[in-house]
């Protein structure tokens, strides 16, 4: 699962890091509307040769290649099998052009992922209007799913030395051996969660109608620059899209 | 006024048989250092909870009898008003630590306390100096370990700045390194004015700083006082806890009647007493 690397915080200092969540999300969903406009090999090249720079400036060059190369197995997938059963005209170079918007549309959006922390995307939607106790939820299962995990393979092991063969038999077996696992992890889960609950409380959680935050995003100049470059590249493209007949060489592709 | 009072307090677990607590009298005043300490079960971690409300507000039951803390009533104050008197710390760090870093995880008492956005910047830097927690800045609670956990937990407890901190077992999840670098922060904040409540078995460990050892059994508190006299009261030794080395040498001397002038709590101490007898 090598491919979801790209969607994973990563610290860096870096212009696109620096910029407001909310800009970043405007961004990401123009760019990612723009890839879903076309599906011939040249426009989605152009658009990959685009996104790459803006990867570049979040310094995480490196990620997204590691990311690309775990996709190449499922892209190859898709161009065999939608290669054999496309009943377009060239199903081949419409299979490349299909597998080249996948890769436009996760890098679009993993210039969100890859560039804002779990922290600031719950203060963006608090900002946005968000509960409080809602994006907190968020951010919280960001924080427990690590401890979770251990704890499943903690129970796993537990199981394991009391003679449970996880990994023994067929489909059928495997999937029942899965029970002795959740059962645990449930109770144990919901304990975690009236502890957790109880410091919560005790640290005055939900005291006050007028909670205050440290740290709270500003929408800069540079943000709403972002944001007005955005929408106006959306807006142009989709206009040449739709409403003009494109030239000849935009739909260009392979002959079979 | 004391800063916290037990008046004839008893509590029942909603579900459960029998008292957690039963008929407690207990007076906390300012500047006190207590231990609490008693066997598994015997109801110190409840006795917390009493302190800053989270019995009876959270864990219902079965009450009776009244418990003050710095004047209120803890059946009409909930537990988020009584956060600004009484901090809690809890046994297991992982499950206190809810935010992905260390400033976000101090700010979020003050947070919800609506405390205005630059006094909780001034407190965040402000503990994070004075508990040396400077290198765990960006780290995930998952990669610390537990001794740091527990250094944050107590970092974003004192950032509420309660005027009694309450300790349940904070050093049961720690190397003995941790627990006593751990151990030793609590005292020196004792020092400088803080209430302390500290439940802890290791009372070699926390006798020579503590100014009471309160002692509980079956939901009671069978003896209350200065730590050496508490400690030489043959009850230690019928609920079984943990006294340390030194003591039991006390003890052992007594019983074959050679008295020693003073109750030791170390060898340093014990040392001192037996030269002392042996020159007279
Ligand atoms: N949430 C709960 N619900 C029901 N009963 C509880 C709950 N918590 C504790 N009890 C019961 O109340 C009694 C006192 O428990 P408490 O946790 O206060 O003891 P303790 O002295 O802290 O023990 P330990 O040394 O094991 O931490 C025990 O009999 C326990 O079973
Ligand atoms: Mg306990």
């Amino acid at each position: 699962m090598s491919f979801l690397e790209v969607f994973q915080y990563t610290r860096q200092e870096s212009v696109i890091h620096n910029l407001d969540p909310r800009a970043k999300l405007v961004i990401s969903i123009c760019l990612a509307g723009i890839s879903l406009m076309f599906t011939d090999i040249i426009p989605m090249v152009l658009m990959i040769c685009f996104l790459i720079p803006l990867i570049a400036a979040a310094k995480s060059l490196k990620r997204w290649a590691t990311s690309m190369r775990g996709l190449l197995p499922l892209l190859l997938f898709i161009i065999v099998f939608n290669t054999l059963l496309s009943t377009t005209e060239y199903p081949f170079s419409h299979s490349i052009g299909l597998s080249l918007r996948l890769v436009a549309l996760m890098t679009s959006f993993s210039l969100f992922f890859l560039t804002v922390h779990p922290d600031e995307l719950s203060q963006a939607l608090i900002q946005m209007g968000i509960r409080f106790e809602f994006a907190f939820a968020m951010s919280m299962a960001m924080r427990y799913v690590p401890t979770l995990g251990q704890e499943a393979y903690a129970i796993m092991d537990a199981q394991r030395a009391r003679g449970v063969e996880l990994d023994k038999g067929n489909m059928l077996k495997r999937i029942r051996n899965i029970v002795p696992i959740i059962v645990p992890l449930i109770i144990v889960s919901i304990r975690r969660a009236l502890s957790i609950a109880e410091s919560m409380e005790s640290r005055g959680f939900g005291a006050s109608e007028k909670r205050t935050y440290m740290e709270t995003l500003s929408f800069r100049k540079r943000d709403w620059g972002v944001v007005f470059i955005s929408l106006l590249g959306l807006v142009i493209l989709i206009h040449f899209r739709f409403f003009f007949s494109l030239p000849e060489w935009v739909s260009w592709g392979l002959p079979f | 006024m004391p800063l916290v009072e037990f008046v004839d307090f008893s509590f029942k677990y909603l579900g459960s048989d029998n008292l957690a607590l039963r008929k407690i009298d207990l007076r906390i005043d300012e500047g006190e250092y207590i231990v609490i300490t008693g066997p598994s079960g015997c109801g110190k971690t409840t006795l917390c909870r009493a302190i800053n409300g989270l019995v009876p507000q959270f864990h219902r039951g079965y009450i009776a009898g009244h418990v003050y803390v710095d004047g209120h009533d803890t059946r009409e104050s909930r537990v988020a008003e009584l956060a600004r008197v009484a901090g809690l710390m809890f046994q297991n760090p992982a499950n206190q630590l809810v935010t992905l870093n260390v400033a976000k995880e101090i700010a979020f008492g003050p947070e919800n306390l609506g405390v205005e956005p630059d006094k909780i910047r001034a407190r965040v830097e402000e503990l994070i100096e004075t508990l040396h927690l400077e290198h765990l800045r960006e780290k995930h609670p998952h990669e610390m370990s537990g001794g740091q956990q527990q250094m944050v937990a107590m970092a974003a407890t004192l950032a509420l700045e309660p005027k009694i901190l309450v300790a349940d077992e904070p050093t049961s999840n720690l190397d003995p390194k941790s627990a006593e670098s751990l151990l030793a922060i609590l005292s020196d904040l004792n020092r400088d004015g803080m209430t302390l409540v500290l439940v802890e078995h290791r009372l070699d460990l926390v006798s020579r700083n503590a100014t009471r050892l309160v002692l509980m059994d079956k939901g009671s508190i069978v003896a209350d006082g200065p730590p050496r006299k508490v400690l030489s009261l043959p009850i230690c030794e019928e609920i079984g806890i943990g006294i340390p080395k030194a003591t039991q040498v006390y003890k052992h001397l007594k019983r074959n009647g050679c008295v020693l002038s003073r109750v030791p709590l170390t060898g340093e101490e014990l040392a001192i007493s037996v030269e002392e007898a042996c020159n007279k």
